[in-house]
This record gives C-alpha cells, sequence and structure tokens, in this order.
C-alpha cells in the first residue's frame, strides 16, 4: 500500500512538473518593468505611437518565448561522463549532445537535482551533428551521486528569460575524497622488504627475473637456475629485480562518522597515493570492506572507490557506477 | 576580443545611436546634449572606450549635466520629458564609452529602449518609425549574438551567420506582431491627444512679419520644407492646385518696406468672420506644420470664416482662439509649434468687399504712395495704361507688361537706397516682392486703389490633402475693383510662382511627404473609430462603393473575410486531426504496462532491463504460483506485440482479470501464512 501511494504521489509530481521553466533574467526584469511602463504611458495618453512600441515589447516577448522553445525541441543528451572526480575541485565532465533537426543556440548544461556547480555551454548546435560539451564540475562531497537527469538552458535570442528543459537521464556519479594532505604517518609496514635490502645497487632481489649470468666465485649458491645450467654446461645464476616493496594495510577505523568519517577518508586516501606512488603495496580496511594489498594506479582507484562508498553502502550498488 | 565580438558592439552603439536619433528628429533636445552624444557614439563606434578605466568618476560628470537640465527645468526653459530624454541619451553615451561587459551591455540597450519610448513622446514623425524599427532590427541581434557567445567556450569564434538566420525570422514576426498589436488592441484611452508637434531638425522657415522688406536674396524660394497641409473640400482633384493661399496683406509702403495701418480688431475668437459667404464656400481642413513658425492663419484666397483651431505643442493639444488685425490677417492668440483648424473661402474672382465699407484709414492707405517716389514711376504707368482707367484691366495691362519686359531672379546683393526704381529702371529683374510692389505702385500711382498681399502659390497634391512648401511663398497685387472688391492680379512671371528648389530634392520630399502622410493617417491618427472601421471594412464595402443596383450578393471583402475565416477553421481542423492522428503507444506496450501495475500489487517487479518473457521464466524456475495465470498473459503479449496478433477489443480486460485473480489469491494465501507462523 506504502509503495502504491509512493508511486502515486511520484506520478502525480512528474505530472505536476511543467515541462519547462521560465525564469526572468536580470535584463529581462527591467524589460519588463519597461514595458509595463510604456504600456501605462500608452493606455494613460492614447499616444499610438508608444501603442506600436507596446506592441513591439510584447511581441518581442512572444516570439523570444518561441524561439527559445523551438532551442529546446527534439534534444538528445548523452552522459559521456568524466575520468575522476574529486570532492572540492572542479573537474571535466561531458555530455554529448545533438538534435535531428533545426538548430540550436546558447545552450547551458548542467545537472538536474545534484549537488553539483558548474555548466558547460554549447554557442550553435546544427542538426545531425553530436557536440561534446565540456564543463567544469565542482561536488562539494565524497561519495555517490545519483544523476536524475540534464538540465538544458537556453537564453536564446535576446537573453530576457531563460527557458529550461530537463531530460531525464539516470546515472551515478561517483566522487572521491577530496585530495588533501595527509599529517599523520602510515605507521609500521605489514612486511619489510623482501630480499637482500642492504645492497640496493646489486640485483639480487626476489623480483621479476632480469637475466642469467655465470656463476662468480663466492656467490650465493641459492642463486644457481640449475635447469639453466644443466643445459649449458655451466653454473648460471639467476638475476631477479630487487624487490624494496612494502605493504601498508591503511584502516578507516569503525564508527567515525560526519566529518570525522570525511577527515580520515581523506588522510586515508592522500596516504595511500602517497604510498602507492612510491611504489608500495597498499591496502585497504574499511570495517565493512577489505582490499586486499596491491600496488599501482588500479590499486589506487580500488582504494578511492572504496573510500567513496564508505557510508553510502545503502544508496545502491556500485555495479551502475560506471554510468557516469 | 573574439571573433564576431567586435560586430556585436557595433550594432550595439548603432542601436543606441538609432535609439538617439528616434529622440532627436523631434528637433527639442538640447543642441548640447546632441553634441555630446554624437562625440560619445563616434568615439564608441571607433572603438575608443574612453571611460573605461574611469567608470565611478567619470558617472559623476553624470551628476554635473543632471544639475545642469535640472536648472533648466527649474527655470522653465526646458520641459521635463525633454529633460529626461536628454539625460537618458547622455546615460546611454556614458555606457557606449565604458569597458564592454555584460551589464554594460545591458544597460545600453535598456537606455535604448528608454530613449525609444521617449522618442515616441517628443515625435509622431514618419522618421521616428523608422528609427524604432531599425533599433529593434539592431538591438535584436546585437542581444542575440551577447547571448550566444556568452555560451560559446573561449576561443571559439561566434557563429554569426547561423545566428543571423533564425533571428531575422524571428524579428519579422515580432515586427507583424506589433503591427497586429496596433491594429486589434482596443484604446482604452477616450482622451486622444492627437498628433503631437514637434519642430523637427532645422529652424522654422516662413515666418510672417509685420513688414516686408524689399530687396535681399530670395533663399526662402528654393526651401522644400513643408509648412501647410489642407484638405479641401469640394476637393479639386487635380495634382498641382495652382491656388493663392493669402496670410496677409499690406497697404502702406515707403519706399523699402510694406507695413499694414492698424492693430487688432477682434481680440479673442474662437471664430472669425471675415467676410459674409454664400452656399459655394470651399471648406479647408489646414495643418500648420512646425516648419512653417508664424502665428498668423492661412486660407484660400479669399477667406470668408476660420475657427476652431488647436495648437499642438510638445506638452499636448488645446483649442486657442483667434485675433482678427486689420489688413484681414488672423492670428492665433496661444503659441504653439503647428496649429491645425478649418476655414471656408469664397471662390476666386473677388472678395465681396466693398469699397464703401472700408475702414476710412484703409480707403486713403489703399493711394498712399512713399513721399520720395521716383518720378519715373507715375510716368512709365500712365505711358503703358495708355488711358485706361478699368482697375482690372489697368493692372492686367501693367502685370502683362512686368512680365514681359522684366526678368525674375533670385539674386539680388546688395541694399538699394530705391529698390522699386532700381527694379524697373537699373536691374531690370527682382522676385515676387518686386513685382507685387511695382505692379501696386504703378496702380496708385494713377489712382487704383491696390494693396500688397502674401502667402503661398501653389498646391502640390499628396495622397488626399495638398501641401505646401516654404519656397512657395509668394506676394501678389489686390486691385480693388467695384462690385467686385478686391481682385488678385499676380505680376511675377507664371513659371517663378511656384516653390524654386532643386526638382529631385522636391521629389524626394514628395515621395517622403507621401509616406508621412500614410504614416499620420494609419499610425499617428490611429483611434478607435479606425478600429471599428477595420472591423466594419471586413464585412461591409467601403464608403462611396455603393451601386445604384444593389447586389443582392455579399460585398467582396465579405467574402475575403469568409475566406480568411474558413482557412483559419481549416487550419484549426488539420491541427486537431494531426494530433489526434499523432502516433500512440501499442495496445500492446499499455497492456504490458497494466501487467506491470498487477504484479506490483504482487510485490514481483521486473528488473532493470528484464523483458516480460523473462520474468515469466525466472517466476517458473523458483515455482511461483502465479506462473500459470501470467504465461498464457505473457505469450498473448508476445503475440500481439510481435507476432502480428494485435489484442482483440476486450480480451486485454479478460487477461488482466485472470491476472489479477490469481495475484489476489497468491496475497491472501501469503496473508494467511503469515498469519499462521
Amino acid at each position: 500500500m506504502r509503495r502504491t501511494l509512493k508511486q502515486r504521489w511520484a506520478r502525480l509530481r512528474a505530472w505536476l512538473t511543467p515541462p519547462r521553466t521560465l525564469k526572468v533574467t536580470r535584463i529581462g526584469r527591467t524589460y519588463l518593468v519597461v514595458t509595463f511602463g510604456v504600456g501605462l504611458g500608452a493606455l494613460n495618453t492614447g499616444n499610438n505611437l508608444l501603442y506600436l512600441l507596446l506592441g513591439l515589447l510584447l511581441s518581442m516577448v512572444v516570439v523570444s518565448g518561441v524561439l527559445s522553445e523551438r532551442c529546446l525541441r527534439d534534444l538528445s543528451v548523452r552522459r559521456v561522463g568524466t575520468d575522476e572526480a574529486f570532492a572540492g575541485e572542479p573537474f571535466a565532465f561531458r555530455w554529448s549532445i545533438s538534435r535531428k533537426q533545426g538548430h540550436a543556440f546558447a545552450l547551458t548544461l548542467s545537472e538536474e537535482g545534484s549537488p553539483l556547480s558548474g555548466a558547460g555551454g554549447v554557442g550553435y548546435l546544427p542538426a545531425g551533428v553530436e557536440h561534446v560539451v565540456r564543463a567544469n564540475l565542482t561536488a562539494p562531497r565524497r561519495g555517490p551521486m545519483r544523476l536524475r537527469g540534464v538540465r538544458v538552458t537556453t537564453t536564446w535570442p535576446l537573453g530576457l528569460f531563460a527557458k529550461t528543459r530537463v531530460l531525464p537521464l539516470e546515472g551515478l556519479l561517483l566522487v572521491y575524497p577530496r585530495r588533501g594532505y595527509a599529517c599523520q604517518d602510515p605507521g609500521d609496514a605489514e612486511r619489510g622488504p623482501v630480499g637482500d635490502a642492504g645492497n640496493p645497487r646489486r640485483n639480487d632481489g626476489s623480483g621479476d627475473v632480469t637475466g642469467l649470468r655465470e656463476l662468480a666465485e663466492g656467490e650465493d649458491a641459492r642463486r644457481i637456475h640449475w635447469l639453466k645450467s644443466a643445459s649449458v654446461g655451466k653454473l648460471l645464476r639467476v638475476e631477479r629485480e630487487r624487490e624494496e616493496r612494502r605493504t601498508w594495510m591503511l584502516a578507516v577505523e569503525p564508527g567515525l562518522a560526519d566529518a570525522a568519517l570525511e577527515r580520515r577518508c581523506e588522510e586515508v586516501a592522500a596516504l595511500a597515493h602517497r604510498l602507492l606512488g612510491e611504489g608500495h603495496e597498499v591496502g585497504l580496511d574499511t570495517g565493512v570492506r577489505r582490499l586486499r594489498a596491491g600496488a599501482g594506479t588500479a590499486q589506487e582507484r580500488r582504494i578511492l572507490r572504496a573510500l567513496a562508498w564508505l557510508g553510502f553502502e545503502g544508496d545502491g550498488g556500485e555495479k551502475d557506477e560506471e554510468a557516469a | 576580443m573574439r571573433q564576431g565580438a567586435r560586430l556585436r558592439l557595433v550594432l550595439r552603439d548603432l542601436a543606441s545611436g538609432c535609439a538617439f536619433a528616434s529622440m532627436a528628429v523631434s528637433g527639442q533636445l538640447p543642441l548640447w546634449t546632441l553634441g555630446l552624444y554624437i562625440v560619445g557614439l563616434v568615439a564608441a563606434l571607433a572603438g575608443k572606450r574612453l571611460f573605461a578605466r574611469r567608470a565611478k568618476l567619470t558617472a559623476l560628470l553624470l551628476l554635473g549635466v543632471a544639475a545642469v537640465l535640472v536648472v533648466n527645468v527649474t527655470a522653465g526653459t526646458l520641459n521635463l520629458v525633454v529633460a529626461a530624454c536628454a539625460f537618458a541619451g547622455l546615460i546611454s553615451a556614458h555606457r557606449l564609452l565604458s569597458a564592454p561587459d555584460p551589464a554594460t551591455d545591458g544597460q545600453v540597450h535598456l537606455s535604448g529602449l528608454l530613449m525609444v519610448a521617449g522618442g515616441a513622446a517628443l515625435s509622431g514623425d514618419l522618421i521616428y518609425g523608422v528609427f524604432l524599427i531599425a533599433f529593434g532590427v539592431l538591438a535584436s541581434v546585437s542581444l542575440a549574438l551577447g547571448v550566444v557567445e556568452a555560451a560559446v567556450p573561449e576561443g571559439e569564434p561566434l557563429p554569426v551567420r547561423a545566428v543571423l538566420r533564425p533571428l531575422s525570422t524571428g524579428v519579422s514576426f515580432a515586427v507583424a506582431g506589433a503591427i497586429a498589436f496596433f491594429i486589434l488592441f482596443p484604446r482604452l484611452n477616450w482622451n486622444m491627444t492627437g498628433p503631437r508637434a514637434a519642430p523637427g531638425l532645422g529652424p522654422a522657415s516662413t515666418g510672417f512679419s509685420n513688414t516686408v522688406r524689399l530687396g535681399g536674396t530670395g533663399t526662402i524660394k528654393g526651401n522644400p520644407r513643408v509648412v501647410l497641409r489642407a484638405t479641401l473640400n469640394p476637393d479639386p482633384g487635380v495634382e498641382a492646385l495652382g491656388a493663392y493661399w493669402v496670410g496677409r496683406t499690406y497697404d502702406i509702403f515707403d519706399g523699402l518696406e510694406w507695413t499694414s495701418a492698424g492693430g487688432v480688431k477682434h481680440l479673442r475668437e474662437p471664430l472669425l468672420t471675415l467676410r459674409p459667404g454664400g452656399d459655394n464656400l470651399v471648406h479647408q481642413r489646414v495643418e500648420l506644420l512646425p516648419a512653417y513658425g508664424g502665428q498668423t492663419l492661412i486660407a484660400l484666397e479669399t477667406p470668408s470664416r476660420l475657427g476652431n483651431a488647436v495648437a499642438n505643442s510638445t506638452t499636448g493639444s488645446r483649442r486657442t482662439h483667434l485675433q482678427e488685425m486689420y489688413g484681414g490677417e488672423a492670428r492665433f492668440v496661444e503659441s504653439g509649434l503647428s496649429y491645425s483648424y478649418e476655414a471656408y473661402s469664397l471662390p476666386p474672382g473677388g472678395s465681396g468687399d466693398s469699397f464703401r465699407r472700408l475702414p476710412s484709414v484703409e480707403q486713403d492707405a489703399l493711394l498712399a504712395l512713399p513721399e520720395a517716389l521716383d518720378p519715373r514711376v507715375a510716368q512709365t504707368a500712365a505711358r503703358i495704361l495708355n488711358g485706361e482707367r478699368e482697375p482690372l484691366a489697368a493692372a492686367q495691362k501693367l502685370a502683362t507688361w512686368l512680365q514681359r519686359e522684366f526678368s525674375y531672379t533670385l539674386e539680388l546683393s546688395g541694399d538699394r537706397e530705391d529698390p522699386l526704381a532700381d527694379f524697373l529702371f537699373e536691374r531690370k529683374a527682382g522676385h515676387c516682392e518686386h513685382f507685387a510692389t511695382a505692379l501696386t505702385v504703378m496702380l496708385r500711382t494713377q489712382g487704383i486703389r491696390a494693396r500688397l498681399a502674401t502667402g503661398f502659390f501653389g498646391g502640390e497634391r499628396v495622397n488626399d490633402a495638398y501641401i505646401i512648401r516654404a519656397g512657395d511663398a509668394h506676394a501678389w497685387t489686390h486691385v480693388l475693383v467695384p462690385e467686385r472688391g478686391f481682385v488678385t492680379v499676380d505680376a511675377t512671371p507664371p513659371a517663378h510662382r511656384p516653390s524654386q528648389g532643386s526638382k529631385w530634392v522636391q521629389q524626394l520630399l514628395a515621395l517622403y511627404e507621401a509616406l508621412e502622410s500614410r504614416w499620420r493617417n494609419s499610425v499617428v491618427d490611429y483611434s478607435f473609430r479606425d478600429q471599428v472601421d477595420v472591423a466594419r471594412a471586413l464585412v461591409r464595402p467601403p464608403k462611396g462603393s455603393e451601386n445604384p443596383e444593389r447586389s443582392s450578393l455579399p460585398p467582396p471583402r465579405a467574402w475575403g473575410a469568409a475566406l480568411v475565416a474558413g482557412l483559419m477553421a481549416y487550419a484549426a481542423w488539420r491541427m486537431v486531426v494531426r494530433w489526434t492522428g499523432r502516433p500512440r503507444p501499442l495496445d500492446a506496450t499499455r497492456f504490458v504496462d497494466a501487467v506491470d501495475a498487477v504484479l506490483a500489487s504482487a510485490h514481483v517487479s521486473r528488473g532493470a532491463e528484464e523483458t516480460l518473457e523473462e520474468l515469466d521464466a525466472r517466476l517458473a524456475r523458483e515455482h511461483h504460483p502465479i506462473t500459470r495465470a501470467l504465461t498464457p498473459v505473457t505469450r498473448r503479449y508476445l503475440e500481439a506485440r510481435f507476432g502480428g496478433r494485435p489484442l482483440r477489443q476486450g480480451e486485454a480486460r479478460q487477461l488482466l482479470s485472470t491476472l489479477r485473480n490469481a495475484v489476489s489469491q497468491h496475497t491472501r494465501s501469503m496473508d494467511r501464512a503469515s498469519r499462521a507462523s
């Protein structure tokens, strides 16, 4: 029953929502005041030229409405999205817009019903051309953001009114924690360096094989590659890349909320960024989720994504976040 | 500055210039404001934004200007509306010279709008309409380019050509809409102020003075400005009227100047009767335009009655009384920029004034001669008349002699001690005043009473009215003929009586006058009565087109109106048909929506991108109880949607009913199970 009521309410709200919204701009307000004054003067004095001027002013309002409506018709918008979005700093966001017929002018695109600020614009959109609009958006906070639709606004032709149409387009944008500086030290590594860390100039680590060479006098016999040595007939030793990675398991303590949680997420993100940049392996433990330690940019992306979802687990799965 | 932005600024500045010009054509703005604005506009068009760095400081200049205007208004030397318009122009000039940003652009356009509104209050000329349209077009294009420029990312060019095409269509529709609004919107104000008067650019050119001085150049003769417009009843229907329009007469000549004997005869009269009329009077509705510049009424010779005068000024129109002067002159009591009045005139051929009714002062003056008159004048007159004593015949004989022996010229440099003798015996060339003076004085030397008359000669037809130019100013002679009164005799050669201006200028002005006349009739003087006439004209034939044989068929205009109404009804019908015949969602699609709604009541919903078929398969795997009802529904939907077997009438309702029953049974069993547990 509750669901039915909710659906009905949503349907009623959708029905009541006008297909276009109109907002008078600053210059438009003054224009209307002047038009009102001219109308008052025309009625008061009977001056025919004022009637003519009034007719022109009102006609321009009507023409403005018609032309702007033509601009917003037949539009198709696709969300191209962004590579990565960090809270509190502008990130490049793109939409692809096109129309089947007719021209459109002075379109401004933004996200409807989301806390994202910023908009992108296209001056002229001819028919049959897919135009990618780029905008610098800013998200105020970390976390997943449900995107309901794309708001397309035009002030064409005279800038008196801003007519807006919302094109429904579901999506999700995952905003990573704000990029900052980690004051805290990451603590001790879970595992120290593997191999002979005392002699870093030698290729005698435990990493990938870098080559084979003849065993020198006094060298460790444990490095001998017996199979190759047997085939060649002399003792060959394996040279492996020296491994200097250490492993950290970063953690977001459970029970944190609001500002404290945000701050901790930013710190962990900053630590992860720094450690991964230094070539170490980093894992993450958020209490509800545990990421194995790993290295590289892909691991950083995984950590950031996990941090972004932290505290928003009830907002839906992570499977559709790529939509943004 | 990006490509196209420069064009936008030039258009913006030109639009502001047009708005200012719409006020300036009224000729009422102070000259110094005109100069300041023009300097500002020229600098702005040259790209010199002189106030860009000192916007606030230079705004103080506006305060100073405002103070000067306030002082002028307080002193009564400047009308408040004019002062406001001038100030709006100077604000616009200040904005033109400021740094071009969106806020400045808006202020320039809005001040332009105010100026255009001010121009409507100051001027009713056709040229105002031209500037209004020019402002509308230029400002619209500039605004549109500004709007697009704001949306175009930095570094990309403005799509100027793409903008112009839809915008020109839009502006055309706006102009058409303005005209439709103008024609159809009911005039709620019944106190029509009538045409406003504006002096226009340049000083008034034809002023009647108390004296006529011989000598000097005849510059007025080449002036093509229109000073009088009149409609006549009965309408002569000729293109060139060739009539004498009299203003005043002079009867005393001192050898250099003509003056009149008396002063004011009647002080304030709403209607003046100069002489008795008859049944065949010519009625004139006369409009003296601002270029006239005098207060003397002009009427066709010979005026009988004058009245119903209205003086138009910048503040409006008001009725004014007339005063009669000696010498047959009538003047407006109150001054105005222009006047309109009615006059009745006797048909040509004599004034009807008898000699005995004239005051003795006037009788004596009609024979008065200057003391130092050259004796050769009388001798010459006697020689030419050769004993002719009948006044009219004598006058015509002398006029013929003057036209034959003397040439017409406007180039008379230098003052002469005795201009009449100089004309008759030395130079033998002069303009209309010399010819008229010579004829009048020569008649008087022979004892024939005569006087000098001044006014205009001509009448050029424009639409349904006749216009008189400043160059049509003329002087001629009134000869007193027994039983007929004063009769006009003109000694000036006929070819030189009308305006002597450049022909192509006159043709150009005639075209402008024709347009101006149409503009006045159709726009400035358009009233509620005209609106009613427009409505009536759609169903009734125009006045005067009734045939004596009345047709039983409706007039053509009624057919036209019916045709337009029919076309509109057809267009509306086409719209309705198109709307009702628009593609609708398939019945099967709507059916599946209904199925979804029924399933939702059983808390069964399809997942994202899950088809009904997949849902049915899933429920079958889960052994859901409603599968038995859902499977035939799904199959039938697939057939209807993709199999080319649309749902029959009532079939959807039946299927849904079955499904609904299954769902309700399932819901009840679930409730029972939950209660039992």
